[in-house]
């Protein structure tokens, strides 16, 4: 057995078409897992960024503790999480939003802190209230770093969301747990590659963004 | 008008930028504040738009206090131009023009219109609008940096060394531009620059500042170079202040010779138009090529000096507008012209001269950006300037071709 026949055992089981453990439906999962998980995180983490960026306080203060964040045993905080909320959805989106905050508060603390000085002095020069200088100035400023930590976070997300699978919730991680547990390892390693597609093509995704949805000025630095 | 009263800046620091500063700023007339860097020039600037609140004294606009007016609003009224230009990135060039009237709530057609407007005005190419700041050179982006800071009609302009980053040509070019525009629209400009050259080119009136914004002296360029205030001040505008007042002053009344015959062993040779095409010696079959030439009436006295200093026949070359030779003005008349109204008659207005040399019938009318202001007289206390709405407005069209000048 090589691992081509193992894989092609892994994609030819009618299962991997059909049903709840059909290829489809796992990245399905998968994807809706990671987008909660990093919306969270947006939510909680680019306002704060943006507004610290901007006030310029406390911006050490972000970097050493993100820097700390980052350390965090993923593995140990589902475990934390499930043993004070129970298994569910909360006890994975907690490890997985503490992953992808700290990267996201980041790139908006920096973004924000990187507008070209004389351009801000401008906008206030000429009539901007500070709340426009940081809509109108500085958050277009950060947006090519914002997307750059969008993408590291959307990444490390998809990569991390398999352990899903060890509270027993869906994803791709289904298949490599399960893989592992019945020595089926067809179905591990066909799970991992999935794993590995889906980041590659997250990857693109953000590559194109960065191409087309920013204004011309900004991508030319 | 701006008055500064007692307006001091000191740094929580405990460091003075600004010491108490007693200026008036006149209305519709170019302000330059001069001096080396660390002066406290641009804090002086920034405490007009309140960039920089005073930590002592006032600072007066119109009468009204900054402090008491909403800084966001005050600055909408009065035009910024920086040394960065600082343009927004993001947005085209059109929109950049258009950020003021977008703020003061002007629906997108009307100011799009009148950034089209500006960017005309400022000299360049409609297309321009569509582009992106970074798609620019460093004086385009100066000029939209000027166009945007007028988008919104601003009575008042403050330019913090707005030409400094930009070549020397280039520089030139600009402020020929902010000359034309100044002729046209009459605002009240305050300019901050550390050249001296710079400030006696475009000021009415001219501040030398000290450390801690302390003023050297309070002139127009005529007598600030004629008549510098003090050791310190004379020392700051260089050696050759003489030679720089020239440009003041125009060459007007040098009496001509004919360049049909050899002057000095050299004959000017002309071209099918009458152009000078280069100079050549009699006897040997010496020629040079390049011909400076000078323009009475509309050039300087510097620059016939400069043509008589360059001329192998020891012969300034006049030409009318169109380059055409006019005649020979030889190194002695051109010194003579220099005697006419000397240093120490300071006293003959730039006014008196531009009409002498009118009078004179020179065959070249006085360029617009050149026409004396009546409010201008030398030695004047700046405090004091008319009112600019009774200021009889310039003749556009002064007599000969001036109105034809370009630059």
């Amino acid at each position: 057995m090589n691992w081509f026949s193992w894989l092609s055992t892994f994609f030819t089981d009618p299962d991997r078409l059909h049903g709840p453990d059909s290829i489809v439906h796992r990245v399905g999962e998968h994807l809706i897992l990671t987008g909660e998980a990093l919306g969270l995180a947006i939510v909680l983490a680019v306002p704060l960024g943006l507004l610290l960026g901007y006030t310029g306080r406390a911006a050490a203060l972000v970097t050493a503790l993100t820097g700390a964040a980052r350390a965090l045993p993923t593995l140990g905080l589902v475990t934390l999480a499930v043993l004070l909320a129970g298994v569910g959805d909360t006890a994975v989106l907690v490890p997985l939003v503490a992953l992808a905050a700290p990267v996201l508060l980041v790139a908006a603390c920096e973004g924000v802190r990187g507008t070209d000085p004389d351009l801000r002095d401008a906008a206030r020069g000429i009539g901007l209230t500070h709340p426009q200088v940081l809509w109108q100035v500085c958050v277009p400023w950060a947006l090519p770093a914002l997307l750059a930590g969008l993408r590291t976070a959307a990444v490390q997300v998809i990569a991390t969301a398999t352990v899903a699978a060890y509270v027993g919730l869906g994803g791709l991680g289904r298949y490599v747990v399960d893989g592992l547990a019945t020595k089926d390892f067809p179905q591990t390693l066909g799970g991992a590659l999935l794993v590995v597609l889906l980041a590659v093509a997250t990857q693109l995704l953000f590559a194109a963004l960065n191409r087309f949805a920013l204004p011309a000025g900004l991508r030319r630095r | 008008m701006i008055r500064f009263d007692g307006a001091g800046k000191r740094h929580p620091d405990g460091t003075i930028a600004v010491e108490g500063l007693d200026l008036t700023v006149p209305a519709g007339r170019t302000t330059v504040l001069v001096g080396p860097s660390g002066c406290g020039k641009t804090t002086i600037l920034r405490m007009v738009n309140r960039m920089v609140e005073p930590t002592s004294g006032r600072v007066l606009l119109d009468g009204t206090d900054v402090a008491q007016l909403e800084a966001a609003k005050l600055r909408r009224g009065i035009g910024y131009v920086i040394q960065q230009a600082g343009l927004f990135p993001h947005r085209k060039v059109l929109d950049n023009i258009a950020t003021v009237p977008y703020l003061l709530g002007w629906d997108r057609k009307r100011a799009r219109t009148r950034a089209m407007e500006m960017l005309e005005l400022v000299g360049l190419a409609p297309e321009t609008g569509k582009r992106y700041p970074y798609q620019l050179s460093g004086g385009q982006q100066q000029r939209v940096g000027v166009a945007r800071a007028l988008a919104a009609d601003p009575p008042l302009l403050l330019m913090d060394e707005p030409f400094s980053a930009v070549d020397p040509v280039v520089r030139a070019g600009l402020q020929e531009e902010l000359l034309r525009l100044q002729s046209e629209l009459n605002k009240t400009v305050l300019f901050v620059t550390h050249d001296i050259e710079e400030a006696v080119r475009l000021g009415d009136q001219i501040v030398v500042l000290r450390e801690h914004g302390r003023i050297g002296q309070v002139a127009d360029p005529a007598t600030l170079l004629n008549a510098p205030a003090d050791e310190q001040v004379s020392a700051f505008l260089g050696r050759d202040r003489g030679l720089r007042g020239l440009a003041l002053r125009p060459a007007a009344g040098i009496p001509l010779v004919p360049h049909a015959e050899p002057f000095e062993g050299w004959t000017l040779t002309v071209d099918e138009h009458g152009r000078p095409s280069g100079w050549q010696r009699a006897a040997a079959s010496e020629t040079v090529r390049q011909v400076a030439v000078f323009q009475p009436g509309v050039d300087t006295l510097r620059t016939a000096l400069d043509s008589a200093v360059l001329s192998p026949a020891r012969a300034a070359v006049a030409v009318d507008g169109d380059g055409r030779v006019l005649g020979l003005a030889p190194r002695a008349a051109v010194l003579d012209a220099l005697d006419a109204a000397g240093p120490q008659a300071a006293a003959l207005t730039d006014e008196a001269a531009w009409e002498a040399a009118e009078a004179a019938g020179e065959p070249a009318g006085i360029p617009a950006d050149r026409v004396p202001d009546p409010g201008q007289e030398p030695g004047q206390d700046p405090g004091s300037a008319p009112d600019p709405d009774s200021d009889p407005a310039p003749d556009p069209a002064p007599s000969g071709s001036g109105a034809g000048h370009g630059r």
